[in-house]
């Protein structure tokens, strides 16, 4: 029999620049140092059953992102998370591991929205472009030759300024995903030309539960 | 140090604008950071990470070193092109992985010569690091520039660029070589002090340090020491005892995908066979090996350390260690408990590798490999790889009958003696093959045609082989004899069951001048490389007319390296070093070569190579 862990897990520092078929690899090895009771897969290959939520893209950090991995009946969350710590040292860390009640849906088939912390180069006129954005009813990402342009405006949640930093909250998921990068490119129109955003730190995800946002690792 | 509060060299936007950021980055798994040190060593290899990463050789002394407490290894690879360029335009000096600091604030910067198309990259790394590329025109306060690698078995084209050549296997001297410069440091004595000095250590050679003289013809006549105390030959240094040396268990873990995603266990070192073309059987002399008890344990440490789901296990001819059997019944049982692929290199098909097999891979997927190297019995003869025809068709068939179907096959053009029936018989060892399949495995039973493909690469005559005296075929004969393998494959009546491939004969022509140069070659290297060259080793970077054109502005014949037949008593650039084998039984197996007469190898009866000297090993019976 088996049970399925939900780690929550952060990324800062230098590791935000991997891409995320490297974090998937780095988790996998995680999980083989510490000998964590994992159930494998049948057949010549053996691997992981092990699925992340959300990928993070190239140079984002995290404080809140999630990994479901399937492990044999019995495991403790307490013990899962302090083995995994015991093995990451290089920025990745688990902030928190849960065992799912039977029937739970998988983290990547939950998420529903996501908030995020931008880093801006300069604090000037941030506010005012936030303002201007949420008083908007529409918001056009510019497209390329592979993706049309489309209307992200009403997978803005939240949107405002603290200092030089940006909150958002954004839907995400199957239906509209907004991305973060997407919503600073539309609020440059109304900034100074040089402000750059160096930073984009996602802070929690979301799934649904009674019609409310809740972080996936209280689902 | 906290490795996710570490600085880096490059800005986001700098490192957002490149392929691949995490190749610089540093920080992963099991690499070291240091908060106090007395000397600093920036390890590089000439190549992109996912390359230099997969070197066992520079995870070993990237652990020895940093397994000193008064000393901090750091890595470096080469910059791609797209970071190289950023470089030089906003005036970024190289840095290393791990501090991230510039190289020159180094002390030693050590470069891998793991293949010769490197070589224009030690000059990218050299300039990029704001230093001079020769020696010559160096500051004391630059650091040592030390190469090591199977390459320094001809230093001489690259020999302006270095201080020092460390000849021989790395764990032997470097702790000497640092108690001395640290001394050297301490008493305040100058750069050309320390490497006079340091030529008493065995494996040192320090060019500048040596005169060379060359006959009316232009060929080398001389070479020698220029300063009192310097030693004429240069000895290799190696190691005594491989089950008590240093063994890299815990080595840095790649983040993005290296060519070698593994863990890796080396089972040993050297290769009792002397195959006549091949210079590592002779370089790596004598063969030495560790226990399988230090190598299960190793094993289970590797595991623990890295979380590698693969282990695989590396030598020349790992089916010529003595204790197999032993070692792979160990590992599976451990790999099958922890669930953990074993990744077997390509040993000799017999009835015990194929059970092997069949247990740890997946026999639809994977394919037999067999290297001949030569088509004909006579040429195998020739190169002394004692491969008979009767062992390949024996191996397939019981491979055939065990479920494979896919059988590769490699060779080599251009061997000394080659002749067109030589040639013809590459095709015909396809096609035989191909027809055993066919007479093997029933109708009923065959999952679709057997696949075989035969690839063939061109003939380069290596320092330190009985083929040191051989010529190397021209360009044009390279792709003709390639071509005609070719017609030859096509004439098969299985021929659609026969794919064949060859190298690129370009890059042969370089690496045999490289490979064969003498000092003078550094102005054509220098050359090549202010023309654009860098990246040689990959093909959308690689220039063939580039090296011709800087062959001709620096006056380099370069065909007098690699055309013709060198005489008896030619000094060759590489013979002020010693690596073990005399040239006297060099040259007795050339001309055992010519009369087609296969030698022994080292278990059944001892060649007299000249390596006894050692008193180890294999040599001393063990
Ligand atoms: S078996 Fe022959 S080709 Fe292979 S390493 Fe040994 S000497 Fe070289
Ligand atoms: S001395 Fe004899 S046994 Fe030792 S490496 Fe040479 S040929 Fe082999």
């Amino acid at each position: 029999m088996s049970v399925s862990a939900r780690i929550k897990f952060g990324r800062r520092g230098p590791v935000r620049y991997l891409g995320h078929l490297d974090m998937m690899r780095y988790f996998q090895r995680c999980v083989m140092k510490c000998s964590l009771e994992a159930v494998y897969s049948e057949g010549f290959h053996p691997h992981q059953l092990l699925s992340f939520a959300y990928p993070l893209g190239v140079s984002m950090e995290t404080d809140g992102d999630y990994a479901d991995l399937v492990m044999k009946d019995g495991a403790d969350a307490g013990k899962v998370k302090e083995a995994l710590n015991s093995v990451m040292h290089e920025g990745i860390y688990v902030r928190e591991v849960r065992i799912l009640g039977e029937g739970t849906l998988n983290a990547m088939a939950s998420v529903a929205a996501a908030d995020y912390e931008l880093f801006v180069s300069a604090e000037e006129g941030l506010q005012e472009a936030a303002s201007r954005i949420l008083a908007e009813k529409e918001l056009f990402t510019a497209g390329d030759g592979k993706k049309k342009p489309k209307d992200i405006r009403p997978g803005i949640l939240e949107l405002r300024a603290e200092g030089s930093r940006l909150f958002m909250k954004l839907l995400s998921g199957s239906a509209l995903n907004v991305r973060p990068a997407d919503v600073f490119e539309g609020m440059k129109t109304y900034l100074p030309e040089e402000s750059k955003c160096t930073l984009i730190r996602r802070l929690e995800i979301y799934g649904t539960k009674d019609g409310k946002y809740v972080p996936l690792i209280e689902m | 140090m906290d490795k996710a509060e570490r600085k880096l060299a490059l800005t986001h936007e700098q490192l957002m604008s490149i392929e691949k950021p995490a190749r610089y980055t540093g920080g992963e798994p099991n690499s070291v950071m240091k908060d106090s040190w007395r000397l600093r060593f920036a390890m590089c290899f000439p190549d992109v990470y996912e390359i230099g990463m997969s070197h066992l050789g520079q995870q070993i002394l990237y652990g020895l070193m940093n397994s000193y407490e008064d000393v901090w290894c750091e890595r470096v690879f080469s910059p791609w092109t797209d970071l190289d360029a950023l470089m030089r335009r906003e005036h970024i000096p190289l840095f290393a992985l791990e501090s991230q600091d510039p190289l020159k604030d180094f002390d030693f910067i050590g470069l891998t010569l793991q293949y010769e198309m490197c070589y224009v990259n030690i000059l990218q790394i050299l300039e990029l690091s704001g230093l001079a590329l020769r020696a010559a025109d160096r500051e004391d306060s630059d650091p040592v520039i030390i190469g090591g690698g199977p390459c320094v078995f001809n230093t001489e084209p690259i020999a302006d660029f270095f201080d020092i050549f460390y000849i021989g296997e790395g764990e032997s001297c470097y702790r000497e070589l640092f108690d001395l410069y640290l001394k050297c440091r301490d008493e305040g004595l100058s750069k050309r002090e320390f490497l006079i000095k340091a030529t008493a250590i065995e494996g040192m050679y320090v060019p500048c340090l040596y005169d060379v003289e060359y006959d009316e013809k232009g060929r080398l006549k001389a070479m020698y020491p220029n300063t009192p105390g310097v030693p004429e030959k240069v000895r290799k240094t190696i190691v005594k005892d491989l089950d008590g040396v240093y063994y890299p268990t815990a080595p840095v873990v790649p983040f993005i995908q290296a060519a070698q995603d593994r863990a890796v266990l080396e089972v040993m070192r050297g290769c009792i066979r002397g195959c006549r073309f091949c210079q590592a059987g002779q370089i790596y002399k004598p063969v030495r090996r560790r226990s399988p008890e230090t190598l299960l344990r190793y094993a289970r440490e590797l595991i623990d350390n890295t979380g590698y789901d693969v282990i695989s296990l590396s030598s020349l001819s790992t089916s010529d260690y003595p204790e197999l059997k032993e070692l792979l019944e160990g590992l599976i049982s451990f790999c099958s408990e922890r669930k953990i692929n074993i990744s077997l290199p390509s040993l000799r098909i017999d009835a015990f590798s194929l059970d092997v097999m069949n247990k740890v891979q997946d026999v639809k997927k994977n394919s037999l490999t067999f290297a001949p190297e030569a088509g004909s019995p006579r040429m195998r003869n020739v190169i002394n790889k004692g491969l008979a025809k009767e062992d390949i068709l024996n191996g397939a068939e019981l491979a055939f009958r065990g479920g494979w179907n896919r059988v590769k096959l490699y060779f080599m053009l251009g061997l000394p003696g080659e002749e067109e029936e030589d040639i013809r018989a590459i095709a015909e060892l396809c096609n035989d093959i191909a027809m055993l399949y066919y007479d093997t495995v029933p109708k009923e039973e065959r999952k679709g045609r057997v696949n075989i493909t035969a690839s063939s690469s061109f003939f380069v005559p290596k320092p330190f082989t009985a083929f040191q005296w051989a010529p190397m075929d021209r360009k044009e004969n390279f792709l003709e004899k390639a071509a005609f393998t070719k017609r030859c494959v096509r004439e098969q009546l299985n021929q659609k069951s026969i794919s064949y491939h060859y190298h690129d004969s370009g890059t042969t022509i370089i690496e045999g001048v490289l490979a064969r140069g003498d000092r003078r070659l550094s102005a054509a290297i220098e050359a090549v490389y202010r023309k654009g060259a860098v990246f040689d080793a990959w093909t959308e970077t690689f220039s063939y007319e580039r090296w011709i054109e800087a062959f001709e502005e620096t006056g380099t014949d370069y065909g007098d390296y690699i055309y013709r037949e060198r005489p008896a008593d030619e000094l060759f650039p590489w013979d002020y070093l010693d690596c073990g084998v005399t040239k006297a039984y060099l040259y007795r197996e050339w001309q055992r070569a010519k009369e087609a007469v296969v030698t022994p190898n080292c278990r059944d009866r001892c060649a007299g190579c000249g390596c006894t000297g050692y008193g180890v090993g294999i040599c001393v019976g063990k």
